[in-house]
């Protein structure tokens, strides 16, 4: 990782609640994830200057954009056009009465450069978003994917300090997506920026992102590189926004976990952190199940309810305690053949403790989290 | 013909145009950021098009009373017509404008902010532009509104000729002394001039993009 370049830090009650803090460097693609109305969009907005929350701080590169508390109220306010930010809208915002070119020119209209220069600049960036051909198009002429590539151009014709991308991708079609993530890899090698992304598709976020920052109604919730949020989300919460589906509950108590609604009971990772007698949640990833078709010591009987073949993929659906749970267990068509494995067949589950990360119910700002 | 009415109201109808335009374009963009108030101000500039003329008439009558413009005195007078001519003009020139402006999705705003650009700059580059087509409505309407205006100028300015009497003043006039083939004339004329200022301002502005999209492809 690159120097830090930008550090975030908002919070505001109205009109609506926003509590987040993060850091992204430069270099460093960092998502923000969340469902719709989260308040991921505030976030981008506040940080572009075009919207104020009550306190925060918003320093970029060692200059301070935005700085206001309960005490003083707010000390510093940079307008938009004053911080160095390359902003691409959802709905790519272009001018409509301008050609492709004159949109990429107008961020230069201030730099101090000639027409001429302004339009050679303007030019080369159309050319490297590979759409040079397109310059003397009206937006209205040009396709959702290729809007879309004018307004990046725009957004980076300022060289700006960071690079904003408000759901850069939920309006574009499946094929046009993939050449654009390609081209958001190769600009973020060579920009060398904080790029934010905001998206509330996971997998995308989980596709190009460096670490995630989980929001949900307004709060930060995690940040965390995708393979850590997967595997260790800080609570049940961030566990299902991010779309675990082998989520349960427990009580924990110094290092076994009982779950809830049986009388199974695995020996977990105690970091000490967790009182006695706590009610918690859980997840194991695919990798802490297996599937056996004779019983051992501490195999769970489980019952194939469903499974669902994607290619070489088998999706298979247990149930588990008395039906009282369903596991998803995912394996290849040849273990699912060699285990014999079709509906209502009756097969043995083992969960390797060792694998299973336990959370609080609650986030770890919640009052009522220890509380069972 | 009554050459000297239909100079007087196209002279009269430029002034409005030239006076009136920059002070629509510069209240409708203004509107746009009004709290509270807004609704107050909109009501304010609307009432010409509720009040008869004749009342605004008595209450520009009465409100001139001795004073005078710029040593001119307005009631009776060019300056005075062309007060009343700007009041009741003001929505015609404003409420298009205000339309175009508030029709520009903010987003474009905002992206014109985070591109760098001064308030000033968006006005001149963006905004103003987008605008173009209300701009150049009110602009129509309130010239062929001027042509036509009766009520007001008559109470204000009376039918002086070459001063205060316009060309709907003088078809009056030309009824009045059965003068019905030189009235007949004259509000021909204002037919078609009223009818070719419309229709230039739908033929030439009043496309919309898509719809010039369709005719081009």
């Amino acid at each position: 990782m690159g120097f830090l370049m930008l550090n975030v830090k908002i919070s505001q009650t109205s009109p609506n609640p926003i509590q987040i803090s993060f850091e992204c460097n430069s270099g460093e693609l960092h998502a923000l994830v969340g469902p719709s109305g989260s308040g991921k969009t505030t976030v981008l907005r506040t940080i572009a200057g075009l919207n104020h929350p009550q306190t925060g701080f918003i320093q970029c590169d060692d200059e301070v954009w935005f700085e206001a508390n309960e005490m003083r109220g707010t000390i510093t306010a940079l307008a938009p056009a004053q911080r160095s930010c390359g902003f691409l809208f959802q709905q790519y915002a272009l001018f409509p009465h301008l050609t492709a070119l004159e949109n990429v020119c107008i961020p230069l209209q201030n730099s101090g450069l000639m027409q001429s220069d302004r339009n050679t600049t303007a030019m080369q960036l159309l050319d490297r978003m590979g759409i040079g051909d397109l310059s003397k198009r009206m937006p209205h002429q040009l396709s959702g994917g290729q809007q879309q590539r004018v307004a990046l151009a725009r957004a980076l014709a300022r060289s700006p300090k960071i690079l904003l991308l408000d759901e850069p991708f939920s309006a574009i079609d499946a094929p046009t997506r993939q050449s654009l993530y390609k081209t958001l890899a190769d600009l973020r090698k060579d920009l060398n920026i904080p790029i934010l992304l905001v998206t509330h598709d996971l997998r995308e976020a989980d596709l190009l992102a460096d670490r995630i920052t989980v929001i949900d109604q307004g709060v930060g919730l995690q940040t965390a590189p995708p393979q850590v949020l997967f595997q260790r989300p800080r609570n049940s919460r961030v566990a299902e926004l991010v779309g675990i589906s082998n989520r349960f509950e427990g009580i924990f108590t110094e290092g076994s976990l009982t779950w809830l609604g049986s009388s199974h009971v695995f020996q977990v990772a105690d970091k000490g952190k967790i009182p006695p007698n706590t009610s918690v949640a859980w997840v194991v990833p695919a990798d802490g199940l297996s599937l056996h078709d004779q019983p051992t010591s501490n195999t769970i009987e489980a019952l194939v309810e469903k499974i669902s073949t994607l290619g070489q993929v088998a999706v298979i659906q247990l149930q588990v305690n008395n039906e009282a749970h369903s596991i998803t267990w995912e394996a290849s068509a040849a273990e699912v053949k060699r285990l014999g494995l079709e509906s209502g067949k009756k097969s043995y589950l083992q969960i390797d403790g060792s694998k299973i990360h336990i959370m609080p119910l609650r986030p770890i700002n919640d009052p009522r989290r220890f509380t069972s | 013909m009554d050459i000297e009415a239909l100079l007087l109201s196209l002279k009269l109808a430029i002034w409005t145009l030239v006076l009136i335009l920059p002070f629509g374009v510069w209240v409708a963009h203004s509107l746009q950021n009004m709290g509270k108030y807004r609704s107050w101000i909109e009501a304010a500039l609307a009432l010409p098009l509720v009040l008869p003329p004749t009342v605004l008439g008595y209450y520009l009558l009465v409100g001139f009373g001795g004073k005078s413009f710029l040593g001119i005195p307005l009631v009776f007078s060019f300056a005075g017509i062309l007060i009343a001519s700007l009041i009741v003009n003001l929505p015609f020139a404003i409420q298009p404008i205000q339309r175009a402006f508030e029709s520009i999705n903010p987003e474009i705003r905002e992206a014109a902010q985070v591109s760098g650009l001064s308030n000033w700059q968006i006005f001149r580059l963006i905004e103003l532009p987008l605008a173009w087509r209300g701009i150049t409505s009110a602009a129509v309407l309130t010239f062929a509104h001027t042509l036509g205006e009766f009520g007001v100028i008559l109470m204000v300015g009376g039918a002086i000729p070459g001063e205060t009497k316009t060309v709907s003043i003088a078809i009056y006039d030309k009824v009045q002394s059965f003068d019905t083939s030189g009235a007949g004339a004259l509000s021909l004329l204002l037919l078609a001039i009223s009818l070719v200022a419309i229709a230039l301002s739908y033929g030439i502005f009043g496309r919309q993009p898509s719809l010039q999209k369709r005719w081009d492809s």
